[in-house]
């Protein structure tokens, strides 16, 4: 459904990303785990055109090109077929939870407001935000705010939803609501690419995780494989600084 | 040696005449300057070519040199203008309108910059929200972006304002018929000049704290939005002082490239 | 470039008055930032009654015209030496009633500057000093101050310039300052080169504010440097 090849990034002399390939199928919940630093949420950002590559290929949503080649059309098509869940949240402050969930319904997907209505507070009720519709974004806790978040992206039905650290700003005891959340999407089917610090989701939840450093893809697999047998020795060291810190 | 009261009770009555003359000079120049200042600081985020360099040189001419520099140019330069333009003489001319000219092209280097960091101030990753929910990068300007700009310079706005209400008192050197301006000519009739301006003193305080008091209603009403801004009793609202903060830092200037840059890409 | 040879040279006829500008800045700036010091000091005093006054000085000056400040001292002030000390200090130097005008005017953007810059400083701060065993005292000048110093530095080059251009008002009160040269030129020229002279004005004060301007400018960047170079050697280990 998405595929990412040869996919390059540069910052002046600096290499941030070098030859990324990602496969994407429906129902495929895949988490990236790696170092700070390593380009993973360039990655994503590059995947949703926030950012631009400097080489590679992307399949998707009808598009078969090289990022190079991709019009304003195409970044449009891309934009209106994912979701994405920011790590600061990023609601839009001065719209209520509920406008924040309809606003691309009703401006992008040309929704009438009856039905972007529907569909928002259903979305508010599967994260259990149902009775905070008429709140403003600065009026609710950081794992309030992420759940509105994830409403937003899961209301605009998209092929994929990327999320970019998404427990990382939170205070601890908020991170479960969020990740309890994300373990539903992803029991109900939704196409989800997790970056995360959360090994516990990786290994519970995905069907495949990514391990990243310097730019590089170093190891993937089944997390069953991964977590428990690890091929490179970077990645052994990885997460046994990790998990020895949990 | 007292205050002559009987005299200020005179001038209270009598530039109470000069006030719709200084409200006038204030309003029209607001609403000249306001889209002109909102034009010209889009035209330095997005960096136009010839455009933005000239508005930047206007806005450091403006700043760095007196209102009453600004008067004496504008005043002398205009009749010579205007009869070479429109073969009109000079004396016909309402003597407001060079003061309206005057105050609208100070408020309008003033704005230019407040608009400039109030959009700035916007978060990056409000536009990129708005992107990934699927708007176009001029919907989202429109949609979240701008309203949240607009809010944040109203403090700002309210500081030009009171700026312009203050400058406003120099129309008379335009021989404008302004509060200052007929005081001053009840003052010499009797040499009274203290006790006149200490009414002039007292018309300018009012003038002003009632436009404070507006712009601060109606900053409290559309940021409800921001709880962080906590409810302040009469008191706080009148006698609080907020310092212009158009000095912009670093990472604001980054994001208003970056939110240029999108916005170029699309409407390009 | 006839116009230009033309404004350098009222330039030059106006430049001597300069002085004049400068002395009453520089004066009014040194007192008035006392003076504003002492302000922001009353307005997080502990006292409400003291909070009030100096919050109501602060926001009436902020609602005065320049120009009536400088009138109201000139004509006001000799009228309350008269009844209160029975003095007359109507043959003062004007210079002297312009410079108290400003400085009243000065005192009370400054006041809040500190104030707001000094507040600016995470609590942290003082509380980790408090808790190296330094005094409150110490605490304050060698920790605090510095801090504060640079958050305040661009608000106060603004006021800075502020001044300046509020000390152009100095004719008014009939000192002969730049601005009233201008005005004798252009009256000895029978109003002709209006527009030649008043832009030559202009210019002078454009060039002084730029000057501030680049002086404050460079003056941060020095100091932000010094900090930035420890901040990326911690962030190289």
């Amino acid at each position: 459904m998405l595929t990412i090849s040869h996919l390059k990034k540069r910052f002046g002399q600096r290499t941030i990303l070098e030859d990324i390939d990602l496969t994407v199928h429906q129902g495929d919940v895949i988490t990236l785990i790696g170092p700070s630093g390593s380009g993973k949420t360039t990655f994503l950002r590059i995947i949703t055109t926030l950012e631009q590559a400097d080489g590679g290929h992307i399949q998707f949503a009808g598009i078969d090109k090289d990022f190079a080649d991709l019009t304003k059309r195409d970044i449009q098509t891309i934009r209106r077929n994912v979701g994405f869940v920011f790590q600061n949240y990023n609601l839009f402050n001065n719209k209520t939870v509920l406008q924040n969930v309809t606003e691309g319904l009703i401006v992008a997907q040309k929704r009438s407001k009856a039905a972007a209505k529907a569909i928002a507070v259903s979305a508010l009720a599967k994260v259990g935000l149902a009775d905070f519709q008429d709140y403003y974004p600065s009026q609710l806790s950081g794992g309030q705010a992420q759940r509105v978040g994830i409403a937003r992206a899961i209301a605009l039905n998209p092929k994929v939803i990327f999320f970019d650290e998404p427990t990382s700003a939170l205070d601890p005891e908020l991170v479960t609501d969020v990740l309890q959340v994300m373990r539903q999407l992803a029991a109900e089917g939704m196409t989800m690419v997790v970056i995360t610090h959360q090994m516990s989701f990786a290994r519970d939840v995905s069907n495949q995780v990514i391990f990243m450093a310097d730019g590089h893809v170093i190891e993937k697999g089944q997390p069953s494989q991964l977590f428990t047998t690890p091929k490179v020795s970077r990645t052994k060291q990885f997460l046994a600084e990790i998990l020895a810190t949990v | 040696m007292s205050l002559d009261t009987a005299f200020m009770g005179q001038v209270f009555k009598l530039t109470l005449q000069g006030v719709p003359v200084t409200l006038k000079i204030v309003l029209v120049a607001l609403i000249i300057s306001l889209p002109i200042g909102f034009l010209f600081a889009l035209i330095r985020i997005y960096q136009v070519k010839v455009l933005s360099p000239l508005v930047r040189l206007y806005v450091s001419f403006v700043r760095g040199t007196p209102i009453i520099a600004q008067i004496l140019i504008v005043y002398s330069a205009f009749p010579s203008f205007l009869a070479q333009f429109i073969g009109k003489t000079a004396f016909n001319i309402d003597p407001i309108i060079y003061a309206y000219i005057v105050f609208a092209l100070n408020s309008v280097a003033t704005l230019t910059e407040v608009f400039r960091s109030a959009l700035q101030t916007v978060d990056k990753g409000q536009l990129e929200a708005g992107l990934l929910v699927g708007m176009t990068p001029a919907q989202t300007f429109l949609r979240v972006i701008l309203p949240q700009a607009l809010i944040s310079a109203l403090p700002n706005i309210t500081n030009t304002t009171l700026y312009l209400i203050k400058n406003s008192s120099l129309a008379f050197i335009m021989s404008v018929k302004d509060i200052t301006a007929v005081a001053k000519t009840q003052a010499a009739f009797s040499y009274n000049f203290l006790e006149a301006y200490l009414v002039v003193w007292v018309y300018y305080l009012v003038i002003a704290y009632v436009a404070e008091f507006l712009f601060s209603t109606l900053t409290h009403y559309f940021s409800r939005y921001l709880v962080a801004e906590p409810n302040k009793n009469w008191f706080q609202r009148l006698f609080s002082f907020r310092q212009p903060n158009t000095a912009v830092t670093n990472t604001q200037a980054k994001r208003a490239q970056f939110i240029a840059k999108e916005v170029n890409h699309v409407n390009n | 470039m006839k116009e230009l040879s033309l404004i350098l040279q009222f330039v030059q006829q106006i430049l001597p008055a300069i002085w004049i500008t400068l002395l009453i800045s520089v004066i009014s700036i040194g007192i008035g930032t006392i003076f504003g010091f002492l302000l922001a000091w009353g307005k997080m005093s502990r006292l409400k009654s003291v909070r009030w006054l100096t919050s109501i000085y602060v926001s009436v000056i902020r609602a005065t015209p320049a120009i009536i400040m400088i009138f109201i001292v000139y004509y006001g002030l000799p009228f309350l030496f008269k009844g209160w000390f029975h003095l007359n200090i109507e043959g003062w130097q004007r210079m002297y009633f312009v410079i108290i005008a400003l400085t009243l005017l000065f005192s009370a953007p400054v006041a809040e500057i500190m104030r707001s810059a000094y507040l600016a400083v995470p609590k942290g701060q003082q509380e980790a000093g408090l808790l190296v065993g330094m005094t409150k005292f110490q605490v304050f000048y060698r920790i605090l101050l510095p801090q504060a110093f640079v958050i305040a530095l661009p608000n106060f080059a603004n006021s800075v310039i502020n001044l300046l251009k509020e000390g152009a008002l100095t004719f008014t009160i009939g000192v002969v300052d730049m601005v009233a040269k201008a005005q004798m030129i252009v009256s000895n020229n029978s109003g002709g080169f209006a527009f030649e002279t008043y832009g030559a004005l202009a210019l002078i004060y454009w060039v002084i504010s730029l000057a501030i301007d680049k002086f404050v400018s460079s003056a941060e960047k020095a100091y932000r440097r010094k900090r930035q170079t420890i901040d990326g050697s911690r962030e190289a280990v």
